[in-house]
């Protein structure tokens, strides 16, 4: 009796599962199965697969995903461990002042981000016009619709981020090891290199993880900037399913999957190497 | 040491500095007639004057409102039932909807939304419906935040125990929840619901390809208005980006007040 009641509020559970179901299992379900239907129609084929790989449209969309989420992440990092490495040791207003910033422009990417830019740096942007002004002829002839300026842009953005997962991770050097180190002989730039960036490295090996992830599936920043100008990997997705032409949900799906599928290899990546890591230490 | 706090000090300047220009150029972009040459001309608010009074834009707001109401109470209360159920009865499928709930954080929004898209558009079901879709698609897209937030409070409030003494003076398990756990833990609930507004606030992508032009939220709207006119354009661009902020800043102070309240027990 008091069994059966119990599986009575297995209910209550019920449009929480109905919810995710219908709206995360399924839909991704079905996009993976039909990655594997050939969109003019026929059975199970890895034909789309094919396609993606060997028409140069695909294959740029997806490099060029791929060497934009690199660069922004490792830019990113780089400034992130200076950022990071400053709130450890700043004192405390400055540090209160970093971490508000941070927060705050955290929100801060997609079309608003894409329009800043656009107002800064744009055909007739502000500070063009200024570099033209001043006889600064890098700055007056920035040139932001192209690969390297979304890739800046993409840095902006992967600036807060990878500073506020950082910050936490530099509690864990403690204050004695750079006084010991430096008594032994070590200046701050060998006890980085020796003592500190590896006993973060975990860290900076998962914050990379979430960089790159955060880059590969930005869609906003790069569509306010280009448009559908540009082979990028969320937008040539975005393509295969919206918009006049024809839908085209085999080869959209495949796309999906190559994006799902670049994700986990880079956590795969950082996992392996963070494990490998913990080995080296504990033998050490 | 004290060269060391300067370096810090500098490091942190550049960096804010950096973060802030595209802002503080496009906010003063907003409030002048033209910037064409060195120096912007013609300080005016008319940019603003216009836009708040702009039936459009108002409504855009409206909606972007809306339909960042809906899901996160619609969400809030499915993953409250969810763990409630789960923790006290079912403690071994506690995995499972974890799995669940954190999924969404690695699919991301533009492969969630073309999957529901291809799913059910032209399907003539139920759920053949932009709206129904773009809310269930918001729902999945902040599970993992709402999911966090609820969870870590309630291992916090140490719930087991307070239901029991609440059963022991004569409620039942589901009242003694709704009555006792949940006001304990609504602050917690606050500030992931608030991250949550943050995340909808922003997104461009999944409203883009579910809802199209047809359901035109402040994203939208400055998209469309960005391409016709750039000075308008910015007086929205701050109007979103204040809103952004404001958002943000309540998270802050509620977590501060919190950290205070309680020992800090970890990070929540």
């Amino acid at each position: 009796m008091k069994n059966n009641r119990k599986y009575l509020y297995l209910l209550v559970l019920l449009p929480f599962l109905v919810v995710v179901f219908f709206f995360e299992v399924l839909p991704l379900l079905m996009i993976v199965f039909n990655s594997f239907i050939p969109d003019a129609g026929g059975s199970f084929t890895l034909e789309n697969y094919v396609t993606v790989f060997s028409k140069p449209l695909y294959t740029k969309a997806i490099l060029n995903s791929i060497k934009i989420s690199c660069i922004s992440s490792a830019i990113g990092i780089v400034i992130a461990f200076f950022g990071a490495k400053a709130a450890h040791e700043a004192t405390g207003k400055f540090s209160t002042a970093f971490m508000t910033v941070l927060n705050m422009v955290s929100n801060f990417a997609g079309v608003p981000l894409a329009f800043a830019y656009m107002i800064m740096l744009g055909n007739s942007g502000v500070l063009l016009e200024l570099g033209r002004t001043i006889g600064l002829e890098a700055l007056a002839n920035y040139e932001l619709y192209t690969t390297h300026g979304l890739t800046m842009i993409y840095v902006y953005f992967q600036i807060p981020l990878s500073t506020l997962l950082l910050i936490p991770a530099f509690e864990g050097i403690r204050r004695e090891w750079q006084e010991s180190s430096l008594l032994l002989g070590a200046g701050p730039m060998k006890f980085w290199t020796q003592v500190g960036v590896p006993v973060l490295l975990p860290s900076i090996l998962g914050t990379i993880s979430v960089l790159f992830a955060n880059a590969l599936a930005a869609y906003a920043t790069a569509y306010a900037l280009l448009m559908n100008n540009y082979a990028l990997l969320p937008i040539n997705i975005s393509g295969m399913f919206v918009g006049d032409v024809t839908i085209r949900k085999g080869l959209g799906g495949a796309l999906s999957v190559v994006m799902m599928i670049l994700m986990v290899i880079m956590i795969l990546i950082t996992n392996g190497l963070t494990k490998k890591l913990q080995k080296g230490v504990r033998k050490a | 040491m004290k060269k060391h706090h300067t370096a810090a000090h500098i490091t942190i300047v550049i960096v804010i500095l950096y973060l802030l220009t595209p802002l503080l150029f496009t906010a003063t972009y907003s409030v002048f007639e033209k910037w064409t040459g060195l120096l912007p001309e013609g300080f005016t608010l008319k940019h603003y004057v216009e836009l708040l009074t702009e039936e459009d834009f108002m409504l855009s707001l409206g909606r972007t409102v809306l339909i960042c109401i809906i899901p996160i109470l619609l969400t809030i209360l499915l993953v409250l039932l969810a763990l409630f159920v789960v923790t006290i009865y079912f403690p071994r499928l506690e995995k499972y909807v974890q799995i669940l709930c954190m999924i969404p954080y690695t699919i991301q929004g533009v492969i969630l939304s073309v999957s529901i898209l291809s799913l059910y558009a032209g399907s003539g079901t139920l759920l053949d419906n932009r709206l129904v879709m773009l809310i269930g698609a918001y729902c999945i897209i902040i599970l993992p935040h709402i999911y966090q937030g609820i969870r870590n409070s309630m291992h916090a409030v140490n719930m087991p125990m307070l239901l029991e003494a609440a059963e022991m003076l004569g409620c039942s398990k589901l009242h003694g929840f709704f009555r006792v756990i949940v006001p304990n833990i609504i602050s917690g609930i606050t500030v992931s619901s608030l991250l949550a507004v943050g995340i909808i606030f922003g997104d461009y992508v999944l409203i883009r390809n579910i809802a199209g032009t047809s359901f035109k939220n402040v994203q939208i709207y400055l998209f469309l208005e960005m391409k016709s006119s750039s000075t308008k354009a910015s007086a929205v661009f701050v109007i979103i980006m204040v809103t952004t902020f404001l958002i943000t800043a309540l998270v802050l102070f509620l977590k501060s007040r919190d950290s205070k309240g309680k020992l800090q027990k970890g990070k929540g």
